[in-house]
C-alpha cells in the first residue's frame, strides 16, 4: 500500500512538472503582456509583473491597421463557417443516408483533399484567383478557405449524421410525416451539437489560418489579424515585446475560448479531422 | 537543391513526428496514473497549448529564444546546464531547425496526448487485471495488452503527423523569419514558396509543388485506406 502511495506521488510530481514545461510559454506571454518596459528589459527575468500595466494593450488596439484586420478575419471567419455549414450538412446528409453513383469517389476526395500540403497549392490558387481579380480581395480568401473547410466539414457531420438512430427519422415518417417534416423536427435538433462543433473547427482553422491570407493578401489594412501580427517583428528597429505579448494574447483570446468549449468533443470525434496549426 | 531539400525534410519530418508520438504517448500513459487534480490541470494546460494560433506560437518562441535577454537562456544558466549567456538559437542551419522542431513539438503534442488517452480508455481493465494477477511487468503488459488496442490510433496519428510536419510551412517561414530563408535551411513548403512564389518563378513553383504533392499522396494512401475502411464499416 505504501508503496503504491510512493509511485502515485511520483506520478504526480512529473505531471506538475511536466504543466509547468508545457504551460510556461503561455505563461511568458501573459506575463510579459503585463509588465512594465522595465521589467520586460531587466537583466533577471521578472516573474510575476510587480505593476501590471494595461498600456502594451493599449498600443497594440491603437497601432495601425489592428482593426481593420480584425474586422477582415471576422468577416473572413464567418462567411466561411456560414456558407460550410449548410453546404457540408447537405452534402453529409446525403452521404449518410443515400447511396449514389461516384459516392466512393466522392469519399476519397473529402478525406485526400485534407491531407494535401497547403503551400504545395499556393501557385496554382494564386494564378487562378489572379485571373479573376480575387487576389488581394476577402472574397478570393473566403473561397481558398472553403476548399479546406468543406471536406472537413462533411466529414465529420457525416459521423454524427451516421450516430443518429435511423428508427427515430421513419417513426415519424410513419406517423404521417413528411420526409422534409421528419428532417427539420427529428433530424436537425438532434444534429445541432456537431453543427456547433464543425462550426467551431472551422472557425478556429480560418481565423488562425497563415500561408494564404499572407500569399493573396498584401496591402496593409486589407488583411488578416494573424498576418498584421506576424509583420509586427520585422517592420521597426526596435522591437516591442510588450505590445507583441499583448496583441498575441488578444488574438488567442476568442480561439481558447472556442477550444475549452468543444475539447471534449474532439477527443473523441478526432481521428475524422485534421484540426491543427 | 531539390533532392537537398528533400532530404532535409524528410530528416525533419522524422525527427518531429518521432518525438510528438513518443512524448504524445508517454504524457498520455502519465495521464492515466496521476490523481485527478493533476489530470484535470495537465488537460487544461494541454487544451490551451493546443489553442494557441501557430503565428501566436512563434512570437512567443522568438521572445523566448531571443539571445539579448531571453528567459531560456536565463533559466538554462540557472539550471546550470551550462553558459547560456546571450546564446544565439538561431546561429546554424541545423540549430534554427531544431528550434523549429521544439516549437511544432511542443504543438503537436495536445493533439496526440488527448487522442491517445481517450484511446487508451478503451483498454478493457479486466485484462489488464488479469495479466497483473499472472505476475506481468508492467512493460509486457504495455506491449502485449494496451499497445494492440492503441495501434489503429496510433497509426492514423502518425500518418497524420507525417503529413502535417513534411508541410509545415508558418513555423519554419516565420520562427527562422522571412528574410533568412536560404538553401540551406530550406524546408519543402519553404523552398516551393520562396523559390516560386518570392522569385515570381511560378513555373519552376509549380513542378515542385507536383511533385510534394506526388510524395503526399504517396504518404497519405495508408491513412485514406484506413479512414475508407472506417467510413464503409459505419
Amino acid at each position: 500500500m505504501s508503496r503504491r502511495r510512493a509511485g502515485s506521488l511520483g506520478w504526480n510530481v512529473a505531471g506538475l512538472v511536466l504543466f509547468a514545461v508545457m504551460v510556461f510559454p503561455v505563461f511568458w506571454m501573459l506575463s510579459t503582456a503585463f509588465k512594465g518596459n522595465d521589467q520586460i528589459y531587466s537583466v533577471d527575468p521578472v516573474w510575476v509583473p510587480g505593476h501590471p500595466t494595461l498600456s502594451h494593450f493599449r498600443d497594440a488596439l491603437h497601432r495601425q491597421y489592428f482593426w481593420t484586420d480584425v474586422k477582415n478575419s471576422v468577416i473572413v471567419v464567418l462567411v466561411t463557417v456560414g456558407i460550410a455549414l449548410v453546404l457540408s450538412f447537405f452534402a453529409a446528409v446525403a452521404l449518410a443516408k443515400y447511396r449514389f453513383g461516384g459516392r466512393k469517389l466522392f469519399i476519397v476526395l473529402v478525406i485526400g483533399i485534407q491531407m494535401l500540403p497547403q503551400a504545395g497549392l499556393i501557385i496554382p490558387l494564386y494564378v487562378v484567383l489572379g485571373k479573376h481579380g480575387q487576389v488581394n480581395a476577402l472574397t478570393g480568401v473566403i473561397l481558398v478557405y472553403l476548399t479546406f473547410a468543406l471536406p472537413f466539414c462533411v466529414w465529420t457531420l457525416r459521423g454524427f449524421i451516421l450516430g443518429i438512430p435511423k428508427d427515430l427519422e421513419e417513426a415519424a415518417m410513419v406517423d404521417g410525416s413528411t420526409r422534409l417534416g421528419a428532417f427539420v423536427r427529428i433530424l436537425l435538433p438532434l444534429v445541432a451539437p456537431g453543427l456547433v462543433a464543425t462550426s467551431v473547427f472551422a472557425f478556429i482553422t480560418s481565423w488562425n489560418e497563415f500561408i494564404f491570407a499572407n500569399t493573396l493578401l498584401h496591402s496593409g489594412g486589407k488583411q488578416t489579424i494573424t498576418v498584421w501580427l506576424s509583420y509586427l517583428y520585422g517592420g521597426n528597429r526596435f522591437v516591442d515585446w510588450g505590445e507583441i505579448m499583448a496583441a498575441s494574447t488578444l488574438i488567442s483570446i476568442p480561439v481558447v475560448i472556442f477550444f475549452l468549449l468543444v475539447q471534449r468533443r474532439i477527443a473523441f470525434g478526432l481521428t475524422a479531422g485534421a484540426v491543427r496549426g | 537543391m531539390f533532392w537537398h531539400t528533400l532530404e532535409r525534410t524528410i530528416i525533419f519530418t522524422v525527427a518531429n513526428v518521432g518525438l510528438t508520438m513518443v512524448l504524445g504517448t508517454l504524457i498520455a500513459l502519465l495521464l492515466v496514473r496521476v490523481a485527478t487534480w493533476v489530470r484535470l490541470l495537465l488537460t487544461v494546460g494541454l487544451v490551451l497549448v493546443w489553442a494557441m494560433p501557430p503565428v501566436v506560437a512563434v512570437q512567443v518562441w522568438s521572445w523566448m529564444t531571443i539571445s539579448q535577454n531571453g528567459v531560456v537562456n536565463y533559466v538554462l544558466t540557472q539550471l546550470h546546464l551550462g553558459d547560456f549567456f546571450q546564446h544565439n538559437w538561431y546561429e546554424t542551419p541545423t540549430s534554427q531547425l531544431a528550434m523549429v522542431t521544439t516549437l511544432i513539438v511542443w504543438g503537436a503534442i495536445p493533439f496526440v496526448t488527448i487522442t491517445v488517452y481517450a484511446a487508451l480508455s478503451q483498454v478493457p481493465r479486466e485484462l489488464i487485471e488479469a495479466a497483473q494477477i499472472d505476475g506481468a511487468r508492467a512493460w509486457r503488459i504495455f506491449k502485449d495488452v494496451t499497445l494492440p488496442v492503441l495501434m489503429p490510433v496510433l497509426l492514423i496519428l502518425t500518418s497524420l503527423s507525417i503529413i502535417w510536419d513534411f508541410g509545415a510551412f508558418t513555423q519554419p517561414y516565420l520562427l527562422i523569419g522571412p528574410g533568412q530563408q536560404v538553401p540551406s535551411n530550406y524546408l519543402m513548403s519553404v523552398y516551393l514558396y520562396v523559390e516560386g512564389f518570392g522569385k515570381t518563378d511560378f513555373g519552376r513553383g509549380a513542378a515542385i509543388s507536383i511533385l510534394m504533392l506526388a510524395i503526399v499522396a504517396v504518404m497519405s494512401v495508408v491513412y485514406v485506406r484506413r479512414m475508407l475502411r472506417v467510413g464503409e464499416a459505419a
